[in-house]
């Protein structure tokens, strides 16, 4: 059984980000690391392998040169060897052209499970993965909180209205995790070393038989203007105040608003 | 191709979700604006009879994917079959279910992506939407590339449209088309777990209370219940609170849960961490109660109330109820 882990990198979660002059995200001199979410589609993969269901585990990402970082440090946690897809043609990608890169990605390398974080850091629009599934035509197992494997199945454990379910797909599949999947492990000293020694390929659009035409140039969507949020008028504060005042400054404060 | 928005309606248990009221109207106030009509994409239980009821809020017309109790994705196919050369924009709800389906449009038609957005609307025949990125620290506007196919397909943030009440239009409903062999329909139920008490949708509160860390436990959430019943509210938490197994997954607010756009947010006892913060920005007010007067919450809040929740949230509760008359 073979998972390919889709990642991500992101910049840093505190970093200081800001939008060049031609609006894209500008990446130089920002700290990056993997996607923080996709941490989790990496060790649901390891554990799955360390259970011995699992017999290898690639990673993937598409970024630029410095995304090998994140793959490195992937490779550092676990698994058996990466691919980097990059390509000056990509700058820009949007969600479309990304789904389409990695399916390409995912034809090559067939595994049996392609697995992802439920939803990146730095645009939060969750459409890669299913997008990836419809492209491959593949069945979809999205946001599990656990992913089994057994018989030819894919099956991941996914919160319902009123519970959870199990959700079932016969393979191969596109899977998402939560991280309620748990903790990811941290990187050993050995296992950082071993990274070092780990098979990492590097595939340009060429090596998937696309080019910019076939993205439409990098993306389907523009972006037209990038700005700071509104200013939001300053923080009222109530403090050192006995409970029923504070109670009352509160009500005061909610009636005002029409809230009650 | 038409100027014709159309909107993911989900149906459960007999009746439409919020989502389906709220893009019910949110597509009849683009549709204004293309030139179109607003459709409804009606599928679970309950869109054949309930999608003709949609038209009260503003859909003219309406497409049943299907009527069953399954996994949201098998949908796809139908839902494909009625987007393909169809309408200016798809409209989905930001859920994990909306997130699959519009994911499978956008896969299966090559169709540009946009959201989760804060506000959608058309400008020069095509749907310009406005996204915060990057935890909120920016705000983008986004349009189709020239040339992209159409139509758009937007995920828009619960309570980013009201629903317009009152109206007393019926939709006119049709069945869709053939739908081609996928295989995102094959994904099945296999085990089917209810929890022992019932979950509120807190997407479709109005008012939420939610409580972290600083709740201390189970036990800990019974004032909360009583100011969010006061409130007419429902009961949220940060996923410390969740991780904890004080309460629910369903009730965690959040990047990994839900994304709630309240009126009113209460947080009490929640530092407002950023995979918090993302989940509730968006709320109209917000108002803050911790012990700590250096918490990161009070750098976002509306109202920041320096104390202990359990003395402030009881007075508050009685606060409230009488000025109620209750």
């Amino acid at each position: 059984m073979k998972i390919v882990v889709c990642i991500k990198q992101v910049p840093a979660t505190g970093a200081d980000k800001r939008y060049t002059d031609d609006l894209r995200l500008d990446r130089t001199g920002v700290e990056a690391i993997i996607n923080p979410l996709d941490e989790y589609a990496i060790e649901q993969a390891l554990r799955l392998a360390d259970a011995g269901t699992a017999d290898a585990v690639t990673y993937l990402s598409m970024g630029p040169d410095q995304a090998s970082e994140a793959l490195r440090r992937a490779l550092a946690m676990g698994g058996d060897d990466a691919v980097l897809i990059t390509d000056p043609a990509l700058a820009g990608a949007d969600e479309w052209t990304t789904a389409k890169v990695l399916a390409a990605a995912l034809d090559k390398l067939a595994p049996d499970v392609a697995l992802m974080g439920m939803a990146s850091d730095d645009a939060r629009g969750s459409l890669v993965p299913g997008a990836v599934a419809a492209m491959r035509d593949v069945p979809l197992l999205s946001y599990g909180s656990e992913l089994a494997l057994a018989d030819g199945e894919a099956r991941v454990r996914r919160l319902s209205a009123t519970g959870y379910d199990w959700i079932a797909a016969p393979l191969p599949v596109v899977a998402t995790v939560t991280d309620q999947v748990g903790e990811p492990r941290y990187a050993s000293l050995k296992g950082i070393m071993a990274a070092k020694r780990k098979p990492m390929e590097t595939w340009s659009l060429g090596d998937l038989g696309l080019s910019a035409d076939d993205l439409h140039g990098a993306a389907l969507t523009k972006v037209t203007d990038a700005r700071a949020p509104e200013e939001k008028p300053p923080t009222e504060r109530i403090e050192n105040l006995p409970a029923p005042e504070a109670a009352a400054k509160i009500a005061d404060w909610l009636a005002a608003r029409k809230l009650i | 191709m038409s100027n014709d928005i159309l909107f993911l309606a989900e149906f459960s248990g007999g009746a439409p979700a919020r989502s389906a009221l709220e893009l019910a109207t949110g597509a009849a106030e683009l549709a204004s604006q293309s030139g179109g009509s607003a459709v409804a994409l009606a599928y679970g239980s309950g869109a054949a009879s309930g999608a003709g009821a949609l038209g009260a809020h503003g859909a003219a017309r309406a497409i049943v994917l299907g009527d069953e109790d399954r996994p949201a994705i098998t949908f796809a196919p139908a839902a494909i079959a009625a987007v393909r050369d169809a309408g200016l924009a798809v409209l989905a709800p930001a859920t994990p279910n909306g997130r699959d389906l519009a994911a499978a449009l956008v896969g299966s038609l090559d169709l540009p992506a946009f959201g989760p957005v804060r506000a959608v609307r058309v400008v020069d025949g095509a749907v310009e939407s406005e996204q915060a990125t990057l935890q909120g620290s920016v705000i983008t506007t986004a349009r189709p590339a020239d040339g992209a196919p159409s139509p758009s397909v937007v995920l828009v943030l619960a309570n980013t449209f009201t629903p317009a009440e009152g109206g007393s239009g019926t939709a006119e409903v049709t069945q869709t088309g053939d739908a081609a062999e996928s295989a995102l329909a094959k994904a099945t139920v296999a085990e089917s777990h209810e929890a022992e008490a019932k979950v509120v949708n807190l997407e479709e509160a109005t008012v939420i209370v939610a409580g972290g860390r600083g709740v201390g436990g189970e036990e800990g959430f019974g004032p909360l219940r009583d100011l969010a019943e006061a409130l007419g509210g429902a009961v949220g938490a940060s996923r410390a609170a969740a991780d904890a197994g004080w309460i629910p997954y369903q009730l965690q607010i959040g990047q990994t849960g839900k994304v709630v756009k309240p009126s009113l947010y209460i947080g009490a006892g929640i530092s407002g961490a950023i995979q918090h913060r993302v989940g509730m920005q968006t709320a109209e007010h917000v108002v803050a109660i911790n012990r700590d007067p250096d918490a990161p919450i009070g750098e976002f809040a509306d109202l920041f109330v320096v104390g202990d929740l359990f003395e402030i949230i009881p007075a508050l509760t009685d606060e409230i109820r009488r000025r109620k008359g209750a």
